[in-house]
């Protein structure tokens, strides 16, 4: 019981991380309509950015607030990217975008850095918080649930108490009319892609020293991500919330278990086959075709 | 076999047979080895072309089936199993299949997000299993067996390329099929695809099962290539890659898959001669699909455009089939006794409410056997939710809809159509990648050529090997016309197909609507706008207004009747005129 | 008197069908213009093409005197040319005052709309997907409104409404034009419109075949039939 427990909590930091990650996509999709499959991969572009310029000399927190400017850059540019070119595609076009794009990323910051190699990451929140019944928690995973929690709420309050928020949220129900309204569409499109990038990458820089870090590996959190965000059905931030930390804590319990600890990466493959599965029942013409 | 369709498998044959020799004759070994990777990614794309390329959903795993085959031929080869590499490939391919229909399931009704999604979870799901589980010989070192004559490295790249070319004779025969033509139905509209009676369910998942054996033969084939296989060969980021080289390419063609399979082997051997980096390649590819989506044309397309219009500049004469002067429509549907028999469609008490919102209430309307009868009214007036309610396209409605007194509730759309209950949109939705006659085919199987050029000479159509996309749109609403009553169901219900039309074109669509009974068997309720037109086709008409009908009777004494005129024109018109 | 928006020429295509073939019309400040015209004429794919919606294929859009044909839509709107399009599209999700709030001007005051729709004020919490039919046009043109524009363009907004509320709406239409607005208002319901109008256009099959005043087509209901339904001695 209580290995059961210590491999639960051991699990919190990729908890905080999957939910932290999984409600950017569900705030992606929501505001400006893109299953994003670079969002793992923006963030990590902005923890390595940090990793550089650590490497260059400059300290640790400049460092950390350089690399989350690249990381919001880095979002900016395939905003651009998509509202420049791809504003009137469909869904299904958009998400064929970010997935050719996430190929690109992968392979230019694998070059970029030199490869599979693992980094040494500077731990940003060392030690523990406190003890749960015996079992150390550690800082980091305190706040990468607490980073969750905070986006989500900030999130909320953003979008229900500005008058940017208001605009985002005419903008999400219905662009054209937004538009005929004088609302500046384009730009608060490049802000959504901007503010995730910041967050996500924050949200790697304090998971990374846990992951097997390399750009790849790291890029690839997308799909704990997008299983938490389909838990939420790409709408709800509490349920991709609850989604994330789920999938983080299971597999955080299940590397206690023999003989399935290896297996504990297909997880969110199961995730995504059990909420397809369930939500799909009703399902009948997609709208647009 | 149709000509056309032999003549084109006997190009690819006789392309590939001289392309494979020129390789095998006129490069050296090292050349040859690498010819041998590009035809087997190839065979891949092409798979993997036919599930994002015509089918228009977004697979990302399939490497991970090419997995499949290569660990069954690795097991096969360690247990010793009879019949050698060519057997043990062909059962990778068919090991892959369960995979693929598997993983096609969960996103059978939902948008191609989520079977991206789902897709890129198996590939790292079955990256975890792979590194786990290791392939079979891959710690003994036990190199997969190659058939005897195959086994130079000359002889391996004949193998591949037989496979190639069976691949390729295989989908080129498919896409001329009904169901290729469903494929590219279904990625253009699901929703017309299934008036056409095709089965949407069973059109994504053989489209994925077919993806997933065709990766399965390439994965088995790359064991025997390389001997010995690690996981890595077939990593989530080689999927993601080669999907972005499909899309890149055009891989639904074959001369993309081609190009494809060159781009990932002979990019990278380009880029070690020049002393760059290889791993840059994955870079262009993502910038050339990025390329591709945004303008919509992949570069097989490209190549095929400028072809195209260089045989033009050149004044080369072009393949074109002998004309055929269509005389012979097909028979009309056999029409049941009108004096013993109902009428063909019957509607009674038909309800639709969209949550608080009343579309429809209450409409009873029959159309008896051999006539044209119109449905009119306002905007919102609830017309096309009417024909959606009838034809299965809506969730729930309340009353009945009786075909020759047969209750069609319960029944999904494309089971209605293809009981006798066809429909036609109020914008077209005709793929426009396919010919008039592929059209025509898919929309009504089993016509004989001539009849298929009747029919279209009948309504104004170009001939049968135009390509739709050449076709104007507004020719386009008559071949849609062409379309359902070639089936020749017991009703067809025409929305709009007048629209956008000039007011001749519009005239002459309504004497072809007016002979539909009589040509063809089938009644027709057609609903439009165009007063002249209604009154030109129809024996009868009902007006709705409010989602409630208004009127009903013949069309010079209804269109006169005060509560149309006032549903028409406003509210208080009478009491001015007064 | 200046001529607040003038339209030249304009062609559209529709799925490579022209829809609007030449259509030439103003709406001046202070005037309702109605454009009349059967289901499927082209009076929506017009407005459409004036507010930036769909692209136009030839023709010129003048905003007091300035060409705006080569803007986008926000850029039109935001130059004072507003569209309130058919099918009531409030933004469901949120309250009545929020839909107001979103595209407020500078200086604009929430105030003006309460004012031109009494009725709205009591609903202002309200989730605007809840409304009425009636309530949600009041909304979007009374939204339109507080964007402070030049010329409002207004598409079918008495489909689907009850009479009494066709003449609130027309009514308040009225005000509008006579606090210096220039509106164009399409419909398909002829005779209220043409009774507040200023001036008529009637189209038929993507052409203007009616420029004129409205008083005649009000005296000769037949003359209006034909122009709608076409001949009836057709075929």
């Amino acid at each position: 019981m209580n290995a059961l427990l210590t491999s639960a909590v051991a699990g919190l930091t990729a908890a905080g991380a999957y939910a932290l990650l999984g409600v950017c996509a569900v705030f992606t999709f929501r505001l400006v309509a893109v299953v994003n499959f670079t969002g793992a991969a923006i963030g990590t572009a902005g923890t390595f950015s940090m990793i550089g310029f650590i490497s260059l000399g400059v300290p640790l927190w400049p460092a950390v607030v350089l690399g989350i400017l690249v990381g919001t850059l880095a979002g900016a540019l395939i905003g651009l990217v998509m509202t420049q070119w791809f504003s009137e595609s469909t869904a299904t076009t958009k998400a064929a975008v970010t997935a050719a794009l996430l190929v690109g990323i992968v392979a230019l910051g694998l070059r970029l850095t030199g490869g599979q190699s693992p980094k040494e990451f500077p731990t940003l929140f060392p030690g523990s918080a406190f003890r749960l019944a015996g079992v150390e928690v550690t800082v980091a995973s305190v706040l990468t649930v607490v980073l969750a929690l905070v986006f989500t709420l900030l999130a909320d309050a953003f979008l229900n108490r500005t008058r940017t928020g208001l605009h985002l949220r005419a903008l999400s129900e219905r662009p054209m009319a937004a538009e005929l309204l004088g609302v500046r569409v384009r730009i608060l499109a490049l802000l959504v892609w901007a503010v995730t990038g910041a967050f996500t990458t924050f949200a790697l820089m304090i998971i990374a020293p846990q992951r097997s870090p390399d750009f790849m590996s790291l890029s690839l959190l997308v799909v704990p991500a997008l299983a938490a965000a389909l838990v939420g059905a790409f709408r709800s931030f509490p349920l991709a919330l609850a989604g994330g930390l789920t999938i983080g804590i299971v597999e955080g319990m299940s590397s206690a278990i023999d003989g399935i600890s290896q297996y504990r990466g297909i997880l969110p493959f199961f995730v995504i086959l059990a909420v397809l599965l369930w939500s799909q029942r009703g399902a009948r013409w997609d709208e647009a075709r | 076999m149709k000509r056309a369709d032999l003549t084109s498998c006997l190009a690819l044959v006789v392309t590939t047979a001289v392309a494979g020799l020129a390789v095998y004759g006129l490069l050296p070994a090292y050349w040859v080895f690498l010819a041998t990777a590009v035809v087997i990614t190839a065979i891949s794309l092409q798979g993997l072309g036919l599930v994002t390329g015509r089918a228009g959903m977004i697979a990302l795993c399939q490497m991970s089936f090419a997995g499949v085959g290569a660990w069954t031929v690795g097991w096969l080869n360690v247990i010793e199993a009879p019949g050698g590499l060519p057997v043990w490939v062909v059962l990778g391919g068919l090991a892959a299949v369960p995979f693929g229909v598997a993983i096609g399931l969960p996103a059978l009704r939902l948008r191609g997000i989520n079977l991206a999604i789902v897709t890129l979870a198996f590939a790292a799901a079955f990256d975890v299993i792979l590194a786990t589980i290791t392939f079979p010989g891959q710690t003994s070192f036990l190199s997969v067996a190659r058939p005897e004559l195959f086994d130079s490295d000359e002889g391996y790249f004949v193998f591949a390329l037989l496979f190639y070319l069976a691949v390729a004779l295989g989908l080129s025969v498919l896409s001329r099929s009904r169901l290729g033509s469903a494929f590219l139905a279904i990625r253009h509209s699901e929703r017309a695809a299934a008036a056409l009676g095709v089965s949407i369910p069973l059109t994504k998942l053989s489209a994925f099962a077919f993806s997933a054996f065709i990766a399965g033969l390439s994965g088995g084939l790359l064991a025997g290539y390389l001997g010995t296989l690690v996981s890595e060969n077939f990593s989530m980021m080689q999927s993601l890659a080669l999907f972005a080289v499909a899309t890149m390419a055009g891989a639904q063609l074959a001369e993309g898959a081609i190009i494809g399979g060159m781009l990932v082997t002979l990019f990278p051997e380009l880029l070690r001669r020049l002393g760059l980096p290889q791993d840059v390649g994955n870079v262009l590819f993502a910038l050339g699909a990025v390329q591709a989506l945004a303008s919509g044309e992949t570069m097989a397309e490209t190549l095929r455009r400028n072809l195209a219009s260089l045989t033009v500049k050149l004044g080369l004469p072009r393949f074109a089939p002998p004309a055929m002067i269509g005389t012979v429509l097909p028979a009309p549907r056999s029409r049941r006794d009108p004096a013993t028999a109902g009428p063909t469609l019957v509607i009674d008490r038909l309800g639709v409410r969209y949550g608080q919102v009343v579309a429809l209430s209450n409409v009873s309307l029959s159309v008896p056997a051999g006539t044209v009868v119109g449905l009119i009214g306002p905007n919102g007036a609830g017309k096309s939710t009417f024909i959606d309610a009838v034809t299965g396209f809506l969730p729930a409605y309340e009353g009945s809809v009786r075909l020759e007194g047969r209750p069609l509730e319960g029944l999904p759309a494309h089971e209605r159509a293809r009981l006798g209950v066809r429909r036609t949109w109020q914008t077209t939705r005709i793929p426009p990648d396919l010919s008039v006659g592929a059209y025509l085919d898919l929309a009504a199987p089993g016509l004989r050529s001539e009849e298929r050029a009747a029919v279209l000479a009948w309504i104004g159509c170009p001939s049968p090997d135009t390509l739709v996309q050449a076709v104007d749109a507004g020719t386009r609403r008559l071949l849609d016309v062409a379309g359902v009553v070639a089936a020749r169901p017991a009703v067809v219900l025409l929305d709009e197909p007048a629209a956008g039309q000039s007011y001749d074109q519009a005239l002459r669509l309504a004497r072809r609507i007016a002979e539909i009974p009589k040509l063809f068997g089938s009644s027709v309720l057609l609903v439009e706008h165009d007063m002249d037109l209604v009154r030109c086709a129809c024996s009868q008409i009902t007006v709705c207004d409010f989602g409630q009908v208004i009127a009903s009777g013949p069309p010079m004494r209804v269109l006169e009747e005060p509560v149309v005129k006032k549903a028409y024109l406003g509210i208080a018109l009478e009491e001015d005129a007064a | 008197m200046t001529r607040t928006l003038d339209v030249s020429g304009l062609v559209i295509n529709r799925a490579g069908l022209p829809v609007v073939r030449g259509v030439s019309l103003s709406a001046q400040k202070g005037q309702i213009s109605v454009l009349l015209g059967a289901n499927g004429a082209g009076k929506t794919t017009l407005l459409e093409g004036l507010s930036g919606i769909i692209p136009t294929s030839g023709g010129d859009i003048a905003l007091n005197g300035r060409s705006v044909t080569a803007a986008r839509a926000g850029e039109r709107a935001r130059a004072g040319l507003s569209h309130v399009e058919q099918g009531r599209t409030v933004f469901r999700q949120l309250s009545t005052e929020e839909n107001l709030l979103v595209g407020m001007a500078p200086g604009g005051d929430l105030a003006d709309a309460y004012d031109l729709f009494p009725e709205l004020l009591n609903r202002r919490g309200v989730r605007a997907g809840l409304l009425s039919g009636g309530e949600q046009q009041m909304l979007v043109i009374a939204r339109s409104l507080l964007t402070r524009p030049e010329v409002i363009l207004i598409d079918e907004m008495s489909a689907g409404l009850a009479p009494v509320v066709v003449q609130r709406l027309m009514a308040a239409v009225r005000r509008l034009a006579d606090a210096g607005l220039a509106i164009l208002l399409v419909e398909q319901f002829a005779a209220l419109a043409l009774r507040i109008a200023d001036h008529a256009y009637v189209m038929r099959r993507g052409e203007l075949v009616y420029d004129g005043l409205p008083q005649p087509l009000l005296a000769d209901p037949d003359r209006l039939h034909h122009l709608y339904l076409g001949d009836v001695q057709a075929a």
